[in-house]
């Protein structure tokens, strides 16, 4: 293969919900990477309400208490937080990789399959990264790809394939760890948001 | 193509029932913070040990597009 390899683009998708999807995936997988700083908090802090008139959807309700726990939240702590939970000294207490929520032994055969499948879609690591590429901030590029490739059914059903394979039963259970865990407090906020809208993709990508 | 027509109108719906896309919030933030082309701060120090952990500005793009 050719070694010219660029920064990766991602276009916005015309249709506004997939804007809002891709913009989604993109600050999960942001806050899943490392804790968030102090721009980031208060983006997050200052950001809209969602539907705040009459009946609130769980995503609402979700996405509003995020945004209340960022604006309490220092960016100190979240950073630690972050630490604590995903990085630790040693073994971290959380891990942020989905094969290990995918399988019990063979993690190793569905790592290859991913890298392959990631080639296949014209996607490699890029060179200051580290991470192997089942860590749930990847994963989620890699969805944030896949959504601003556009909208037609053969782009929907691309990202079906890859949430469904990658995405759907490993980061309910990555959520259900962190929300579990003692030391999460931001996290917890951030879990419960994304499992809503993990939540909410699981049915949407299954009625296109 | 008819269903595929109807098919996209009923996931959009569902996607906005649900809360999805009813304001840009997300993606306001993405494109203010997490955006391709802003540099970020870098992340906490590496607690793993090893050289491992790099500042999070690559998160924005943890991927290369290989050009074929």
């Amino acid at each position: 293969m050719s070694a010219s390899v660029t920064p990766l683009e991602f276009q916005p998708p015309e249709i506004p919900e997939d804007k809002a999807r891709e913009g989604y995936y993109a600050l999960l997988a942001r806050l899943f990477y490392a804790g968030p700083d102090a721009a980031l908090l208060a983006a997050i802090g200052g950001a809209d309400e969602i539907g705040d008139e009459g009946e609130q959807s769980a995503l609402a309700g979700a996405w509003n208490r995020l945004a209340r726990a960022a604006r309490a939240m220092e960016p100190e702590a979240a950073q630690s937080e972050y630490d604590e939970l995903f990085v630790g000294t040693g073994k971290a207490e959380i891990t942020p990789y989905a094969t290990h929520y995918l399988a019990e032994t063979g993690r190793e055969k569905i790592l290859v399959r991913l890298k392959d499948e990631l080639a296949a879609l014209g996607l490699s690591r890029a060179e200051k990264a580290h991470e192997p590429e089942d860590h749930m901030a990847a994963l989620l590029e890699a969805m944030r790809h896949l959504i601003s490739m556009g909208s037609t059914h053969a782009a929907l059903q691309k990202q079906q394939g890859f949430f469904d394979r990658y995405l759907a039963r490993s980061v309910v259970a990555f959520c259900g760890a962190i929300s579990a865990s003692e030391s999460a407090n931001f996290y917890r906020h951030v879990a419960r948001f994304a499992e809503v809208f993990f939540a909410v993709e699981s049915e949407a990508l299954k009625v296109f | 193509m008819k269903h595929h027509t109807k098919s996209k109108l009923s996931r959009r719906n569902f996607l906005i029932a649900a809360g999805v896309g009813g304001t840009a919030t997300a993606a306001a933030i993405a494109a203010q913070v997490v955006a391709p082309d802003k540099p970020q701060a870098a992340a906490s120090k590496d607690k793993r040990g090893g050289k491992g952990y790099q500042e999070s500005a690559h998160v924005r793009s943890y991927y290369n597009t290989a050009k074929v």
